[in-house]
């Protein structure tokens, strides 16, 4: 006897552990689905800033203060003007091509002076024949392969530097290139200039994506292109590929390619040459050139975003979700108390409301794309062309056989003696349903409700021909497209860039859709809490 | 407070319009129930004992049938005005259809079809004219248990009057007051009348819901075991309210407890298998019945 009590306690006592373990878990498995997403999410919101954000923040978005930027724009600068002096120094030793052509630039234009300033033909022809000794030297110094060659001809240029016609005049550049060239070969060799031609411009494409274009560079016409590293997390990243190059090597015949990182200050590198220096300047002054700072970005969810949403927030994707949700939900809900009404009131059990609620059962199994598909084919046909009003509607669509179902459940579940009550005090079926059974079925009705919100706000597939765009404003009638959060997360996780180049931006909006799906819950369920307290006294 | 102040202005329109705020046992203005033709209202207020007048509900030969089967069959019975009817009988006999009859509540109930007639105030009610609402409203009903709305106690109440046209505020609050004063519960709500009538006890939700049923201003009420769901101290209540009442309504109670239907009747029906076993005064029918079925059933031997 009291073996089998103590058993009953027993199995009681492990029902209850096993319940609180499912519970648990349940709760774990959502932290585990959800923590990432938020916490990665999170890093749009909460980050460190560099200078180019927030120059971008006050050329994208406007905001900001111009003085204190333009300061801090002058001390980067500052900070980054030997950066570029050396590379400007090295690239003219390596750019053959632009050197000679720069060479033969100068020398025309010291032709045209001449005759601008009307020389007398003799000595014309007698400056321009010098002119053209220097330049000769010059280009043959930079076309040749051997560096005492080279050597040579640019002595020649270089002996003249103190004479008056080449110190006064234009022609001085020709010594100053000379110089530069002189400097740079005595550091590489000649015969890999091809080469270092090749990596010098994987370095500057590097150092553009970490420092944003160079000052005086004219404004690149793409928005992700006009600021540098915008994060110190990418700042990170850029700087990896600066300093080290990214080579796949082949170790054994027939294995597969293996990544290498190789130090840009490697011998087989820039190691030995003049831009050797460069790598270890950018590293140890980066934060001088880039000042990062602690910035709690709040404004992500209001913000516009620059085409695709390299810098920026999501404010037109959260208003075009909240737009797209309202109105699905206005259609979805009368229509739904509507249909669920008649099946329970006036429906009766023939064989035709069977045959209703089958339908209405399956259609609530239907995939979402086909709804979207249909949306297409219908809404978007009638109205003719994508729009909110469209999208709303194929939306309101998927979530009407939620609605119907949940009202036609809570509706059902009002006591029998209420609508007794209401019919014996005199008052007609439609009165009785109005005032009586509805208000009892409101908080059975709100938990569909809050499905469908939920639901509605997710879903990609039915907008996704029907009425979103990837980017743009929020439309100012229903007869314009949308951006919603949902479609722009699914736009950046399958467009091939942004995904990686920014992964804050596709976390931070997936981050978005959770809270404010979150937070239309929350409402909703605080709507039902206040309804069914009213109700229940 | 608010609702002091309306009840004053409320009392003000009482003494120019309506001189007998208190539930009336004549009949609605004309206006009101249009519908529905009723006897002059002195055929009714012509007093003398209960028994003596014309019978406000008169069934000749009346049947009901869930389908093919009968729930009462043939009852030929008279019930009079200010007088409380009991119905007694075992259970399934029909006697809560029977009362569910009077204002066709059994319509809820689908496939069920009456023979013979059943008259309220002379009007066969289930005539295809018969206008429901105005027989429901003159035909007020409370059930088994008390199902108030989920509103508050104001609302329940002045649902009926509300359902009649009468959006005046004033009107409604005296209405109010009235149902509850004569319901009995005034004292106790009168300072939370918007609280929700699903916080009060059971008692207090039955009384309430005959409040309610008094505010559509019946002139018969239906009782369907209204204590049934009751304890000992509430239904003593109910019982004194029904004593109250008779005074103005024709009351019509189905119960299963012997002992209350010997206290608050005058005349007592007794039900049997669908049929009207034995009908009198209650004081005939408790201690000399006619029927061998009756006696064995008042006396609990019954089976």
């Amino acid at each position: 006897m009291s073996l089998r009590l103590r058993l009953r306690g027993l199995w009681n006592k492990g029902f209850t552990g096993l319940s609180v373990l499912a519970v648990v878990l349940l709760g774990a498995a959502l932290l585990i689905v959800l923590a990432p997403m938020l916490y990665r999410g999170f890093q749009a919101v909460v980050f460190v800033e560099t200078v180019e954000f927030r120059k971008m923040e006050f050329w994208e978005l406007d905001r900001g203060d111009e003085e204190a930027l333009q300061a801090e724009v002058a001390a980067i600068q500052a900070a980054r003007e030997p950066v570029y002096a050396l590379l400007d120094r090295f690239s003219r030793g390596i750019d053959v091509e632009r050197q000679i052509d720069q060479a033969r630039d100068v020398y025309r234009r010291y032709g045209e002076k001449l005759r601008a300033e009307q020389t007398p033909r003799e000595a014309y022809t007698e400056k321009r024949a010098r002119a053209k000794a220097l330049r000769d030297a010059l280009t043959d110094a930079y076309e040749t392969a051997d560096a005492t060659a080279a050597r040579e001809h640019l002595q020649v240029v270089l002996s003249q530097a103190d004479e008056p016609w080449v110190r006064d005049t234009m022609l001085r550049e020709y010594v100053q290139m000379a110089r530069d060239y002189g400097e740079v070969i005595a550091t590489i060799d000649l015969g890999r200039r091809q080469e270092y031609a090749q990596a010098l411009d994987e370095v500057k494409a590097a150092l553009r994506k970490l420092l944003g274009p160079r000052p005086r560079e004219e404004v690149p016409a793409l928005a992700e292109d006009r600021y540098g590293a915008t994060r110190w997390d990418l700042v990170q990243r850029d700087v990896e590929h600066f300093l080290y190059d990214e080579q796949w090597v082949q170790e054994q015949p027939g294995e597969p390619l293996v990544r290498k990182w190789v130090p840009r200050t490697d011998p087989a590198q820039f190691g030995g040459t003049a831009l050797e220096p460069l790598f270890g300047m950018v590293e140890t002054h980066l934060e001088e050139m880039l000042r990062p700072r602690w910035r709690f970005y709040w404004q992500y969810f209001i913000d516009g975003s620059t085409p695709g949403h390299f810098f920026g927030g999501v404010g037109p994707e959260v208003l075009g979700t909240l737009l797209l949700t309202l109105c699905a939900m206005l259609f979805a809900v009368p229509l739904g108390i509507v249909s669920a009404a008649y099946l329970v009131e006036c429906g009766g059990d023939h064989r035709m409301v069977r045959i209703i609620r089958t339908c209405i059962n399956t259609l609530a199994g239907v995939p979402s794309i086909v709804f979207g598909l249909f949306g297409l084919a219908f809404f978007v046909l009638i109205v003719g062309r994508p729009c909110v009003l469209a999208a709303s509607l194929t939306l309101g669509l998927l979530v009407l056989p939620v609605i119907i179902r949940a009202s036609e459940e809570a509706i059902r579940a009002v006591p029998e003696t209420y609508k007794e009550a209401s019919l014996a005090l005199g008052a007609g079926r439609f009165r009785t349903f109005v005032r009586v059974i509805l208000p009892a079925a409101l908080p059975g009705i709100l938990t569909g409700i809050i499905l469908s919100v939920s639901r509605a706000a997710g879903e990609t597939a039915p907008i996704l021909f029907t009425g979103a765009v990837f980017y743009g404003d929020v439309p100012r009638s229903l007869f314009g497209q949308t951006p919603a959060l949902s479609y722009g997360s699914y736009g950046i996780a399958t467009g091939d860039r942004i995904g990686m180049e920014m992964p804050h931006q596709q976390y931070g909006m997936v981050m978005t859709l959770i809270l404010l799906v979150l937070l239309l819950n929350l409402a909703a369920i605080a709507i039902r809490h206040r309804v069914q307290k009213r109700l229940r006294g | 407070m608010k609702v002091v102040g309306a009840m004053t202005q409320a009392a003000d329109n009482r003494n120019s319009s309506n001189p007998s705020p208190v539930p009336r046992s004549g009949v609605a203005p004309a206006s009101r129930r249009p519908q529905m033709p009723l006897k002059p209202q002195d055929a009714m207020s012509n007093g003398g004992p209960a028994g003596t007048e014309r019978p406000i509900v008169q069934a000749e030969a009346f049947s009901l049938y869930y389908g093919s089967k009968a729930g009462v069959k043939d009852i030929t019975m008279d019930i009079y005005p200010r007088a409380v009817t009991a119905i007694i009988g075992p259970s399934g006999c029909g006697k809560s259809t029977f009362l569910r009859s009077i204002n066709r509540m059994n319509d809820l109930i689908p496939h069920t079809h009456a023979e013979g007639l059943l008259r309220v105030d002379g009007v066969n009610v289930y005539d295809r004219h018969v206008n429901l609402v105005n027989l429901r409203q003159q035909v007020g009903m409370v059930f088994q248990k008390p199902n108030p709305f989920a509103k508050s106690i104001y609302d329940n109440i002045a649902y009926g009057p509300r359902l009649q046209g009468i959006r005046r505020r004033a009107r409604l609050d005296e209405i109010v007051e009235e149902c509850l004063r004569a319901a009995a519960l005034w004292g106790e709500v009168k300072d939370n009348l918007k609280g929700s009538a699903l916080a009060l006890s059971g008692g207090q939700q039955q009384r309430l819901c005959i409040a309610r049923t008094l505010a559509t201003r019946p002139n018969i009420l239906l009782m369907d075991e209204p204590c049934s769901a009751l304890d000992p101290l509430a239904t003593a209540k109910i019982e004194d309210l029904i004593g109250e009442l008779k005074a103005s309504y024709t009351i019509v109670i189905v119960t299963h407890n012997m002992q209350q239907a010997a206290r608050v009747s005058d005349r007592t029906a007794f039900f049997c298998l669908g049929e009207l076993v034995e009908y009198g005064s209650t004081a005939q029918v408790f201690t000399n019945p006619r029927c061998k079925d009756t006696e064995d059933y008042i006396t609990g031997r019954f089976g």
